[in-house]
């Protein structure tokens, strides 16, 4: 491997890398605007110039590969000169309409000018009046003042989606970008040009002047709306005490992953996180001859125990029923194996799923849960819902609301009717809500800890980012508590209390988690 | 016609009192006023007229008279009322035994102008001082509030260390004066000494002057004094109070200050003597004099125990809006370790030298 | 002994400096009553309602937004203010705005004046000028909390 130096620092390189991501590698960042990771080097910001020992002129660091000896300054006199005539030339054109810039916060050329910039415009001249909302496609915005031409967009088009939809137009100080004859950019993946873009030239219309960037909280998760398991950042607004509106979720962002999703995300995950402050369940309720009784949690569940209890003493534990569906975690899935099927004997074990969707072959897949290869590998032995079935059962615990949306309302009715018992564990609240006895809120991904596993089988752990408001509680404990409340292999279960420790079980046990 | 001469001096001798007493409470917001550089009230007004806010004192009385009169839950009630009447009671009743002035000859009488010449008067006043102790420890009682509980005990205490150096230091007045009847002990500050200085009580028992002063200062329960009530900050006995029955206790405060006053001026500084003034008229040490007519000279007398009382009660004020509050510990150090050994002190002094003396 | 005697004396001489102020004070009372004009006075009270103290020139009051020459807020909703006010008392809601030079503007911006402690950092921050404190309105008394909640109509006034 060639040795370099940098910045007087001898850093070791692999061969075929650039000058910038060796830096970057050994922690010292080369400012740049048009590199990005994911594409070719273009070369066009002049940003990442270096002073190499040897040379004449500045090298652009992103484009330079390491070799044997170089010996590199990042941040010498003549280095920081240039960066700072690149960001004179830059801002020449820029608008200074920051505040009302849904990048400002987290712009480059903003952080850049703050810490190689600091001059004052040397231009005299007014700046170049352009079209400052340009539709581009359904949910972006271009505004042509602020592009700095770094091409960035065009290449993810080029590159990524090969829709080739954009380009830039014209010439010299009339170069802009544009799309082909006016047609929108229509592709599952633009969501992510707002993303990459280094100012704030594409905004996306969904965040569009809804908060600064700065109020937001992000947080690390997973996106459960595909099997795909794309990581994401959820950005959260903590709240404010004279807020008007109440809402917590403002954006949904790609975190890079090279094993997964790479840099991207597909727009129905970008944009779909409506449904994490959207009809939520939130009391945990018991409803007993038409009067409805908030509960919490500990008596439901002793007043479920007592109900187990009676039905496994009289043997009629195939009276007992589970509702189980693909968006719980590896460690409830397994936890439910074990309490349910090993723990009681009980053998009447469904699944209900949301409906599939259509497949992009990119990232989005057609199955439009979370966790069905976790499923698979835990090895529930899980039959379809069948509404007939279900009616012949005393006690039904059911996870999820996805029942109502696959079996037709008056069966279901119907079958439920005929049960005694029936708790539901859901986040969200549907139709079911009416036709149990209990309604249990549980927290969605997003705001419980635990491990996925995507469909290339793929085991991703991920922790709470958003806070649980609901006066239920995750499955997996609602599973433990229900154990150690019936006492089902006691010296299994009581050990457990989180769920890394339910994980390393499930490791102990399942070879494919190993 | 005895029976309505009586009566007419105990109208007067209230009157003059409670009048008095109001007026304490504007004195005292406007003395406090012009120390801090202030103002003071001057807001309460009669068809604008404001004349420099003579009015507060009515305005206040209005008030609290049309406040809810409240008794907390569980209270004794009957004692919870009592309270504040006890108090008044006791420190309203002493004005019977000050003497305002000598003796007026009207229409062939002889009237002495003083409500009651109690051959004992001395010890009278000094006991209805010490019964208002009850009023404070029934409030604190009665209210069924810790607190209160608290205050009143500490009020208690207070006034009875201050109440044995209150007495000691007047021991030696009346070795000196060898009288209990506050008229005679006046009199006997008519004659000079050497001739040419009125015999006062501060001149021949300094001491006993000091001692009596900060014990009647601890008997008023005012700043620095005020463990038992410290409006702002320890909560006091009648915290549980409000409306008339608080006004009473505000009121009794102001006619302890002039009580206090009364006997300061009435048995250290002459009572109603001005100096060099006999009943016939001025007569100057260097010989000679001026003779006035016998109403003029009654006149000057009311006038000069005016002005004393008015005089200590600035005095009083003044001191209240000078120091800070003592501690406990310090009030009653100051009332155990330092009066009581100076008033002993200063009757052995007195007992040796009138024995030189005679 | 000497010590208490001292401690003695030093009670004195505070009472004194008591005394002092009130015979200054009175004397110039006096003075005044008796129809003499002096310079000093025996008080340094303001008799407020009725005599008002000139607000200095920088003294923060009542906040108001300023209009741009056509009369629409000024105001970009850039939300600084509300990033820099310590008491969050102000809350900003953007909207879009057809003319694409102005863009942002606030669709509703409130400030409730019962959480403000008029430390004046939403005008250091305001990047447009658009924040005022300088109505002199300092009675803002009222009688209900919801009148203490100022809407843009109120501050645009």
């Amino acid at each position: 491997m060639p040795k370099i130096l940098i910045d007087d620092r001898m850093v070791e390189a692999a061969e075929g890398l650039t000058l910038l991501r060796a830096a970057e590698n050994a922690g010292i960042p080369i400012p740049h605007f048009c590199y990005h990771t994911a594409f070719p080097p273009e070369g066009s910001c002049r940003m990442c110039l270096v002073e190499i020992e040897g040379l004449p002129k500045l090298e652009l660091a992103c484009s330079t590969m390491v070799k044997e000896g170089l010996k590199v300054q990042t941040m010498s006199a003549k280095v920081v000169e240039a960066r700072k005539g690149v960001l004179e030339f830059l801002l020449a054109e820029h608008p200074l309409d920051c505040p009302i810039c849904d990048k400002a916060g987290e712009c480059k050329l903003q952080d850049y000018f703050e810490e190689y910039g600091l001059f004052r415009s040397q231009f005299k001249e007014a700046k170049e009046k352009r079209e400052k909302k340009f539709k581009l496609s359904r949910n972006l915005i271009l505004d042509r003042e602020r592009c700095i031409l770094c091409t960035r967009c065009v290449r993810f088009l080029n590159e990524i989606t090969k829709t080739e939809d954009a380009g830039i137009l014209n010439r010299g100080i009339h170069s802009e970008v544009g799309i082909y004859e006016s047609e929108l950019i229509d592709n599952n993946y633009s969501g992510n040009l707002a993303q990459i873009c280094p100012v704030g030239a594409i905004t996306d219309s969904d965040f569009r002047f809804k908060t600064r960037v700065w109020f937001l909280e992000s947080n690390e998760s997973i996106c459960p709306l595909c099997s795909r398991g794309c990581n994401i950042a959820i950005d959260s607004h903590p709240g404010h005490p004279r807020a008007l509106r109440t809402r917590r979720v403002y954006r949904v962002r790609a975190r890079p992953n090279p094993d997964v999703n790479s840099h991207w995300i597909c727009d129905y995950g970008r944009y779909g996180y409506a449904y994490l402050d959207e009809a939520r369940e939130d009391r945990l309720v018991w409803k007993k001859g038409g009067l409805e009784t908030r509960l919490i949690w500990d008596k439901a569940a002793q007043i479920l125990t007592e109900k187990v209890r009676s039905l496994v003493h009289l043997r009629k534990n195939s009276r007992i029923g589970v509702v189980l569906h693909s968006n719980l975690t590896n460690e409830e899935l397994f936890l439910a194996d074990r309490l349910f099927r090993k723990g009681l004997g009980v053998e009447k074990l469904f699944l209900a799923d949301p409906p599939p969707g259509k497949g992009d072959g990119f990232l989005l897949t057609s199955d439009r849960t979370a966790n069905r290869r976790g499923l698979l590998e835990v090895g529930l032995p899980v039959q379809a819902l069948d509404a007939k079935a279900l009616s012949d059962l005393d006690l039904l615990f059911i996870f999820g609301h996805y029942l109502a949306d696959g079996t037709s309302a008056a069966d279901l009715k119907y079958a439920l009717e005929k049960v005694e018992t029936k708790a539901l564990f859901a986040s969200h609240k549907s139709g079911l809500d009416g036709l149990v006895d209990f309604v249990i809120p549980v927290p969605v991904i997003a705001e419980k800890n635990g491990t996925l596993t995507n469909v290339d089988g793929r085991v991703q752990p991920f922790v709470a980012g958003l806070d649980f408001n609901g006066d239920g509680l995750p499955e997996w404990r609602a599973l433990l508590d229900l154990a150690k409340e019936l006492k089902v292999e006691p010296k299994y279960f009581w050990p457990l209390a989180s769920p890394e420790g339910v994980y390393q079980a499930l490791r102990k046990e399942i070879p494919f988690f190993k | 016609m005895d029976i309505v001469i009586a009566v007419i001096k105990i109208i007067l001798a209230l009157v003059w009192f409670l009048v008095l007493t109001l007026y304490l409470t504007w004195l005292e917001r406007k003395e406090s006023a012009v120390i801090q550089d202030r103002i003071g009230a001057n807001r309460a007004n009669i068809w604008k007229f404001r004349f420099l806010g003579l009015f507060q004192p009515f305005a206040d009385a209005i008030k609290m008279i049309f406040k809810e009169d409240f008794v907390p839950a569980f209270a004794n009630k009957f004692l919870h009322t009592l309270a504040p009447f006890l108090s008044f009671f006791f420190v309203a009743i002493t004005i019977c035994a000050v003497p305002f002035g000598d003796t007026l000859h009207l229409a062939g009488r002889t009237i002495n102008l003083q409500v009651l010449d109690l051959n004992a008067g001395l010890l009278f006043m000094l006991a209805m001082l010490s019964l208002g102790i009850y009023g404070i420890i029934l409030s604190g009682w009665a209210s069924r509030n810790r607190f209160t509980l608290l205050g009143g005990i500490r009020g208690a205490a207070q006034l009875i260390s201050y109440e044995v150096a209150l007495g000691l230091s007047l021991i030696g007045i009346i070795m000196v004066f060898p009288s209990l009847s506050l008229q005679s002990i006046v009199r006997f500050q008519g004659e000079n000494l050497l001739g040419f200085i009125p015999k006062w009580g501060v001149l021949i028992q300094p001491l006993g002057f000091v001692v009596f002063f900060f014990a009647a200062l601890a008997e008023t329960k005012r700043v620095p004094f005020d463990m038992p009530e410290g409006e702002s900050e320890i909560i006091g006995f009648f915290t549980e109070y409000g409306g008339l029955k608080w006004g009473l206790f505000m009121m009794t405060d102001f006619m302890e200050i002039i009580i206090v006053s009364a006997l300061l001026t009435t048995l250290f500084f002459g009572g109603w003597q001005v100096p060099w003034l006999a009943a016939d008229g001025f007569q100057w040490p260097w010989g000679g004099g001026w003779a006035l007519p016998h109403g003029i000279v009654v006149l000057l007398q009311l006038l000069a125990f005016n002005v004393k009382i008015v005089f200590f009660c600035w005095l009083q004020i003044l001191i209240r809006w000078t120091y800070p509050r003592f501690r406990y510990d310090q009030v009653m150090d100051l009332g155990w370790k330092v009066l009581i050994p100076l008033s002993l002190l200063n009757i052995v002094g007195t007992g040796i030298v009138m024995g030189l003396l005679k | 002994m000497i010590r208490a005697l001292g401690d003695f004396l030093e009670i004195i001489k505070g009472g004194l400096i008591t005394v002092r102020h009130f015979n200054t004070n009175m004397w110039f009372h006096t003075l005044k009553v008796l129809g003499f004009k002096t310079k000093r006075k025996g008080a340094v009270t303001i008799q407020y309602p009725e005599e008002k103290k000139a607000l200095a020139a920088r003294h923060r009051s009542l906040h108001r937004l300023m209009r741009r020459e056509d009369g629409k807020p000024r105001c970009v909703s850039c939300l600084l203010c509300v990033t820099v006010c310590p008491s969050e008392c102000i809350s900003v809601e953007a909207a879009e705005d057809p003319d694409s030079e102005i863009q942002k503007v606030p669709a509703e911006f409130i400030i409730d004046m019962s959480r403000c402690c008029f430390c004046g950092f939403c005008v250091e921050a305001c990047p447009e000028d658009a924040i005022r404190m300088d109505t002199g309105k300092i009675e803002l008394a009222e009688y209900q909390r919801r009148d203490l909640v100022l809407d843009l109509d109120k501050l645009l006034k």
